[in-house]
């Protein structure tokens, strides 16, 4: 058990570079210690035989009991199952939409994948709308494809968006940083003043607020977080929130 | 490589911004973004950054027959290139020659040729037979909006920037003098015709300096003047297909002229501090000019954005709101394996299965219900890009 | 060409005009059965020929298809025998690349795209003799042709070009006048509302001479959108006379 955990210990929390290797030497002298132990390797680790290739360059991480991944830094998508990511529609053709979700190929989304659509019934969506959807068929061999309900039926917070509101860019890990149940930038921004945001994991964030000046706020706010400490954010935060910025 | 499209949301939200006089990046609607001039350790070479627009511009000088048509003069012979990497809509195929490139190489000839800010005449070394041919070659490196105003600034930086090898005629002999032999010579520049541009929002009502890129994909057309410090026009020019009146052309080339008086103390600032460097002797060039351990991608520049009166609106907003809707699940994630194709979706055919499914998926939700928070962190990391079968056994 | 006066002291031109007189300018509607629309027009010794087709369907790439207007597809060329010495490459460099995208936003703005979309407007201009004001006589005559195709307006566009020697400004300059050295500013207006659809100027110019010689522009083309409105009426009568019982 400790084997394969004090090869992670060492490198944890530090910087790794593709081409790393981690193997573990097990010794067949004792029998009985030898147990087979399950690692789940996440996103940026291979294995490869007997030993776990680092294959992007990031923060090694950990979370218990035996899960292990490279947190890197990223600016482009690519499509996997079950994510939800905000597309912009391109063309209607036929019975599909095409969806720009900012990866290699643009995904097809489903005229009856929406809640309460049917043949006769058809959703109320333009080219160039935004859509909160998520990935019903992402890997390498094929086109992605979306949809907009849950495998209930039910839309569930996904389908089209309003007119208003901002839609922004911003890297994948500050994405991934808003996303965390308990997310302390979320948490900050509450502070200032109240605003709907919905997070696309593509990178693409819409935010509305009451006005346009504190819509433009946010989004300058979010912005700037990508490279701050906690500290250095919690100042800003403040500042701006006594409106002295 | 094909660019993303810009959607509804953004136009709308660009265009009402625009209304109440707010820009993404809270400049004022006359204001020009951050301008940031370089230049390398060979003479006649500048990069300007404007905001997050940069581009690159050389001049480089050889000795050639001149035209028939003009046998005193020198040749001046400007070229741009947007480079692939600078956005991922320009592509390297020369067959597309795009309009932008057209607009911009036209435009960027008009204001340095027609205008005569360099004395060609000098160029002539021997008439009729030796001239200087002096080339200006501009690549983009970075498109986030205004390239023409960068371009022009680069170029004319660059041609004031440029020392052309000495030459010594004696009677039929040209003797062109290296550097290290004697002292380059600057270029004769009369003046410094600098573009700037003006785009045009719902039919002319609202104007912007300098647009960024977003805010180019939602205008109507720009007009672009060129003006140097002296107040001459050299060169005025409308695309787009809007409608202008001749109040607003102009309002513009005053507004240009304030702006033009600015950017030109900028660049002699520039050239100053990068002629003290040299004569000091310290070091110069683009390697200097980068700062060392500062994150250089994904920052954002300090923008002064509004921020009269958030605490009270904030406080109105949050008692006259509505009480938020319920909180949503988190996604549904099913186990990974081999393809699952067509999974998810309802069934549209009969309704006599339906009771049958209802019971099964509620069970189902059941079980999601209790594991969902845990579901979502896990998740969010372990959905990136690559990672192998085997080793996952069970997702939570 | 180093002594010739542009204006001499009584005020006459190289050619004997005045300083805001007009060439003289004939032209006409029709001359071309195989096209939707054509025209010819001489102002001076410029000599330029325009021909419509459409709007139909959209050739070539079909992703220029725009969902809720026309494209209006524009080339300009130089016959080889137009200008003194033989044009090598009478298009397809940038100079007819730039004039053909002009003419485009020109039209853009002046024709009621609205009513036909999915489909494609073309307008093909050829000058047959260039003697100053080509831009001026293209955008005349295709204003003429596409009148004479019959498809809908916002009103006439009238371009005319002036030049500024000693204070006075010139109208309608000749090629002379123009390769003087001297400022030439070409124009392109909407007669009824003084609406410009394009503006560009060459050279240097006082900033406080701006006005006086976009208001002279504007007179000339005011006069020349006279001189095109009856020649579009002598048209139309001379057909109704033809078609009437």
């Amino acid at each position: 058990m400790d084997a394969v955990h004090s090869c992670f210990k060492d490198k944890l929390g530090q910087a790794v570079l593709p081409g790393d290797v981690f193997s573990f030497a097990v010794s067949a002298v004792e029998d009985s210690a030898v147990r087979a132990e399950k690692v789940i390797c996440g996103p940026g680790l291979r294995r490869n035989g007997d030993e776990i290739l680092v294959c992007k360059s990031g923060i090694l991480r950990h979370k218990a009991p035996n899960l292990y991944w490279i947190d890197s830094q990223q600016k482009r998508y690519v499509p996997v199952k079950g994510e939800s990511v905000i597309g912009i529609v391109t063309a209607k053709s036929g019975d599909i939409f095409k969806v720009d979700v900012g990866s290699s190929e643009q995904a097809s989304l489903s005229y009856l994948a929406f809640e309460g659509a049917t043949k006769r019934n058809r959703p109320n969506v333009q080219v160039g709308d935004l859509v909160y959807s998520q990935f019903i068929i992402a890997n390498k061999d094929m086109e992605p494809e979306l949809v907009c309900i849950d495998s209930c039926g039910r839309a569930n917070g996904m389908g089209v968006f309003g007119a208003d509101g901002l839609l922004f860019k911003v890297s994948l890990g500050l994405v991934r940083r808003l996303l965390v149940p308990q997310s302390e930038i979320v948490k900050d921004l509450e502070k200032i003043f109240p605003f709907e945001m919905v997070v696309g994991m593509n990178g693409r964030v819409w935010v509305k607020a009451k006005t346009v000046q504190q819509t433009l706020i946010v989004a300058n706010l979010l912005d700037s977080c990508e490279n701050m400490t906690a500290q250095q954010r919690q100042t800003l935060f403040k500042r701006v929130a006594e409106g002295s910025l | 490589m094909r660019e993303t499209p810009l959607s509804n949301c953004e136009r709308l939200f660009l265009l009402k911004a625009i209304e109440e006089k707010k820009r993404l990046d809270g400049r004022q609607a006359y204001d020009y973004r951050n301008i940031k001039i370089t230049f390398g350790t060979d003479y006649g070479c500048c990069t300007v950054c404007l905001g997050k627009t940069r581009v690159l511009a050389q001049v480089s000088c050889e000795l050639v027959p001149p035209k028939d048509s003009r046998p005193t003069e020198g040749i001046m012979f400007f070229n741009l290139e947007l480079s692939s990497m600078a956005s991922p809509g320009f592509q390297p195929s020369r067959k597309q020659s795009s309009e932008l490139l057209v607009t911009l190489n036209r435009q960027l000839e008009r204001c340095l040729r027609n205008s005569k800010c360099i004395d060609t005449e000098s160029l002539c070394v021997v008439s009729g037979e030796k001239v200087w041919q002096i080339r200006v070659d501009v690549h983009v490196l970075n498109h986030d909006g205004n390239l023409m105003d960068a371009a022009s600034i680069a170029a004319i930086s660059a041609l004031c920037h440029f020392r052309r090898p000495d030459v010594a005629i004696q009677g039929r002999d040209i003797t062109v003098f290296s550097p290290e032999e004697r002292d380059p010579v600057p270029l004769s520049i009369y003046h410094m015709p600098i573009c700037v541009s003006f785009a045009f929002f719902q039919q002319g009502t609202y104007l912007l300096v300098d647009p960024c890129e977003k805010e180019e994909l939602v205008m109507d057309g720009l007009l672009v003047i060129a003006m140097n410090k002296h107040r001459e026009i050299c060169s005025v020019q409308s695309s787009g297909g809007i409608m202008l009146l001749k109040d607003q052309v102009i309002r513009c080339s005053k507004i240009a002229s304030v702006k033009v008086s600015e950017i030109t103390e900028l660049i002699n600032k520039a050239l100053e501090n990068d002629r003290q460097v040299r004569k000091e002797g310290g070091k110069f060039g683009f390697a200097e000019s980068i700062p060392k351990e500062r994150i250089t991608a994904l920052k954002r520049e300090q923008a002064p954005v509004e921020m009269k009166d958030i605490e009270e609106t904030a406080d109105e907003i949050v008692r006259e709101a509505e009480a938020p809707s319920e909180a949503v699940h988190s996604p549904v994630i099913v186990a990974t394996g081999t393809g699952q194709v067509g999974e998810g979706l309802q069934n549209t055919w009969g309704l006599e299965e339906e009771d049958a499914e209802e019971e099964f998926q509620g069970g189902m939700d059941g079980k999601e219900k209790k594991k969902g928070t845990v579901c979502v962190c896990v998740c969010v990391c372990v959905g990136c890009a690559g990672f192998t079968h085997e080793t996952i056994v069970q997702l939570v | 060409m180093a002594g010739l006066e542009l204006l001499s002291d009584q005020g006459y031109r190289l050619d004997g005009r005045r300083a805001a007189e007009l060439r003289k300018v004939q032209a006409r509607m029709g001359v071309f059965a195989q096209a939707d629309g054509s025209a010819y027009i001489e102002q001076g010794n410029t000599r330029a020929l325009a021909v419509v087709y459409g709007p139909h369907e959209v050739r070539g790439s079909r992703s220029k298809t725009l969902h809720d207007r026309a494209v209006i597809n524009c080339q300009y060329s130089m016959a080889t025998f137009s200008t003194a010495e033989r044009k090598r490459r009478p298009h397809g460099d940038r100079k007819s690349s730039e004039m053909s995208l002009h003419l485009k936003q020109t039209f853009e703005a002046a024709v009621l795209t609205q009513l036909y979309p999915r489909s494609q407007i073309d307008i093909y201009v050829k000058i047959l003799q260039s003697d100053g004001g080509n831009y001026s006589a293209c955008v005349n005559a295709a204003t003429l042709a596409l009148v004479d195709a019959g498809i809908p307006m916002r009103d006439y566009v009238c371009a005319c070009t002036a030049g500024f020697v000693e204070d006075t400004p010139l109208a309608d300059l000749c090629h002379a006048e123009e390769s003087g050295g001297g400022t030439t500013l070409a124009l392109a207006l909407l007669p009824r509302s003084e609406n410009i659809a394009l503006v560009q100027m060459d050279a240097r110019l006082h900033q406080d001479h701006l006005d006086a010689l976009m208001e002279a522009a504007m007179m000339a083309c005011k006069g020349l959108s006279k001189v095109l409105d009856s020649v579009v009426r002598q048209h139309l009568q001379e057909v109704s006379v033809l078609t009437r019982e």
